[in-house]
């Protein structure tokens, strides 16, 4: 269960200050798939980023079974998002002189899994997003938007994680390829029992998670 | 395939082939540049040191003002040098008295040297010959013209305490026996040359200051000085030349380098203005004074050159950084730590760094002796007028000038020379340094690869630090 109370991160903007996220309370019970809508500049990646404890809100709590964390340390942080969260990006964000394969063993290897296991296990994600054969062994370069995209949810699977957050997962992606990428998203919140929070501004994707959030100008609505 | 930080770190030192190559010949050229000044400094260190230790512990005293081209002198005496013997920490005085004689019968026209006055002949005739067919400013005779046909040069005689030793080297006999420097005999010591040109064997006599002396002993001599030299006991030479006691030489011996400069001025203060005092030491730090200067030039390069190459790493590690902000944003989003990232990043400098070694390496061997040659070259002429000038001028007489120009002819067999010759090959040897270039040159390279890499590395280390992962969130 994903807990979200008041939260709210303002950023200093010259002399200004801007709420990218304004008090926003929500919950997220295990294993759903959900999505945050909004237009561009509403808040949605700050919420993601605040979620994945990429950054810290300015009050406000995030509690993610049972653990607050935003009261995390430094080094608590690196290891919640190592052990319990995934990343998908809009950009895809794969290590561009790394293949396929060693993109999606690198997360293992911050997490302390051996060699070989690491390589059977990525080799064996790969092969569940649809990258198989010698595409694992590509470099990002010589892979198509969608599976680079498939490349990166694969990675975002590597140490096992509680909750999966994709930041636009297909907004780079043509809307055949989106779906597609939508579909194994789904997939996996349904076989893996993995909480999914997409953000998207593509409102044909959120009718179709289990619950949506749309934020306005930092504030949650109700759609 | 391994993936773990290391290999990451070493894999993206060659992400970008043309950056890599081009930081590496940067890098090879100050890390080169860096061995070339260690091997130079190394080498003149070790220079100084050899030299240091070879100078011995002795110390020259001569007649206050004393040289070839002066003749008015008071010469020292036996009784002044017994209040030097008795000077604590003095081991030994050897005294000498020189002097020159005109063969009979052979034109010597000219006021060769200090003892160019002389009227002291002898039987004998110098096996040491001039060479004046070139004509081409080999000999210099003042007023122009040749030698006479039957020109000979002067023969130099030694009157010493200490027979068995000239110009502070051991003698080794061919033949017959040492002489006692301290007993007035009319006994000799010939050299092999000397003895050839005369047809002289042990037990020959021959005629100096119309007196007939015996050979008692011929020595080897390895040069034209003590070719051309006769060496009696001092009391013998002082009674034919009629100057009692005189001496005009001496060599003190401390007995102990440690204890040097401490009998040299015991020495000076005893002597007063009646010598010039000159320990090996003050020759010796003359010469090394240039080196010395040489060895920090060599380092305060070192230290520059380590310092170029830091700022180029640093540099280029602050670029890399910047340009993959992204990536290090995705690293740490993904589960790597400050530290996992910034290690993988000095991994790459290190890499980056090692690589421009291997070409630094290869810069050093080739460059260190040359460069080492070419600073002490450099240093050359002012170590050897220094050192030079520490003896006494060089060149046969005064009113003939200099033949060959300099110091091609050495003056007189006297300990005095000793310290010219000495000086001059301190000098020599002092120039001719050869760098010793071996394995640890290649673990010095890698030695300041690493610490480059450390060094420039560690801005991009806390660049590094400082980025937030939610970075990455941005700006897509």
């Amino acid at each position: 269960m994903i807990t979200v109370t008041d939260l709210t991160r303002t950023f200093q903007s010259g002399d200004s200050t801007v709420t990218a996220v304004d008090n926003v309370s929500l919950t997220v019970p295990d294993g759903r798939f959900a999505s945050i809508i909004g237009k561009s500049g509403s808040g949605k990646s700050t919420l993601l980023s605040l979620l994945g404890a990429l950054d810290t809100p300015t009050s406000g709590s995030i509690e993610i079974a049972g653990r607050d964390i935003t009261r995390l340390s430094e080094h608590a942080l690196i290891t919640y998002r190592r052990k319990q969260i995934g990343f998908v990006f809009q950009g895809y964000n794969l290590i561009p002189n790394l293949t396929a394969l060693e993109n999606v063993m690198l997360p293992m290897s911050f997490n302390g899994v051996r060699g070989n296991e690491r390589k059977i296990r990525a080799a064996a994600l790969l092969d569940q997003v649809g990258i198989e054969g010698v595409k694992q062994q590509r470099k990002p370069g010589r892979l198509s938007g969608g599976e680079q995209q498939r490349v990166a949810i694969a990675r975002a699977l590597a140490n096992r994680p509680s909750l999966i957050l994709a930041d636009e997962p297909t907004g780079n992606l043509d809307s055949e390829t989106g779906k597609m990428i939508f579909d194994l998203l789904h997939n996996l919140a349904r076989s893996q029992k993995t909480t999914i929070i997409v953000v998207t501004h593509d409102l044909s994707i959120a009718g179709r998670t289990d619950e949506s959030f749309r934020l306005q100008d930092g504030k949650l609505v109700t759609l | 395939m391994g993936m773990n930080t290391l290999t990451l770190g070493l894999r993206n030192a060659f992400r970008n082939t043309v950056r890599t190559v081009s930081l590496m010949i940067i890098l090879g050229i100050s890390i080169g540049l860096c061995l070339v000044m260690l091997i130079a400094h190394q080498a003149v260190a070790q220079k100084i040191r050899d030299i240091k230790a070879s100078v011995g512990n002795t110390i020259t005293v001569m007649p206050a003002g004393f040289s070839d081209f002066s003749q008015a002198n008071n010469a020292l005496t036996t009784a002044q040098l017994d209040g030097v013997k008795t000077l604590p920490h003095v081991a030994s005085v050897t005294e000498s008295l020189t002097d020159r004689l005109s063969t009979i019968g052979a034109t010597d026209s000219f006021p060769f040297g200090r003892g160019g006055s002389s009227t002291a002949t002898t039987s004998l005739k110098s096996p040491v010959t001039l060479d004046d067919s070139g004509k081409t400013g080999r000999l210099f005779i003042r007023g122009g013209g040749q030698l006479p046909a039957d020109f000979s040069l002067p023969v130099s005689i030694l009157g010493t305490t200490d027979p068995a030793h000239m110009d502070s080297a051991a003698l080794t006999l061919s033949s017959g026996a040492a002489l006692d420097g301290a007993k007035d005999s009319n006994t000799a010591l010939v050299s092999t040359a000397m003895a050839g040109k005369n047809n002289l064997k042990v037990g020959s006599t021959f005629t100096a200051y119309n007196t007939k002396l015996t050979v008692a002993g011929i020595f080897t001599s390895a040069s034209r000085a003590g070719d051309g030299t006769v060496i009696v006991p001092l009391p013998a030479l002082q009674r034919l030349t009629g100057q009692s006691g005189a001496v005009d030489n001496a060599v003190v011996t401390a007995d102990s380098l440690d204890n040097l400069a401490n009998v040299t001025s015991a020495i000076k203060q005893k002597l007063g203005s009646n010598a010039d005092v000159t320990s090996a030491q003050d020759a010796a730090d003359s010469t090394v004074g240039s080196l010395e200067n040489v060895a920090t030039i060599s380092l305060l390069s070192l230290i520059g050159a380590l310092i170029a190459g830091s700022v180029i790493i640093l540099l280029t590690m602050v670029m890399i950084v910047r340009e993959r902000r992204r990536e290090i944003g995705i690293l740490k989003a993904i589960g790597g730590s400050n530290a996992r990232v910034v290690l993988q990043f000095m991994c790459e400098a290190v890499t980056l760094t090692v690589a421009g070694a291997v070409v630094g390496v290869l810069i050093g061997v080739a460059g260190g002796n040359p460069v080492t040659n070419m600073l002490v070259q450099g240093a050359a002429s002012s170590s050897t007028s220094a050192a030079a000038g520490m003896g006494r001028p060089a060149g046969i007489g005064a009113g003939i000038g200099r033949f060959g120009g300099g110091q091609s002819f050495a003056a007189r067999p006297t300990t005095g020379g000793f310290l010219q010759r000495n000086g001059n090959s301190l000098a020599n040897s002092a120039h001719n340094i050869s760098a010793n270039i071996g394995w640890n040159v290649l673990i010095y390279g890698l030695g300041a690869a690493v610490v480059i890499a450390l060094i420039g590395s560690a801005l991009a280390g806390w660049m590094i630090a400082r980025i937030k992962p939610y970075e990455v969130m941005r700006a897509e």
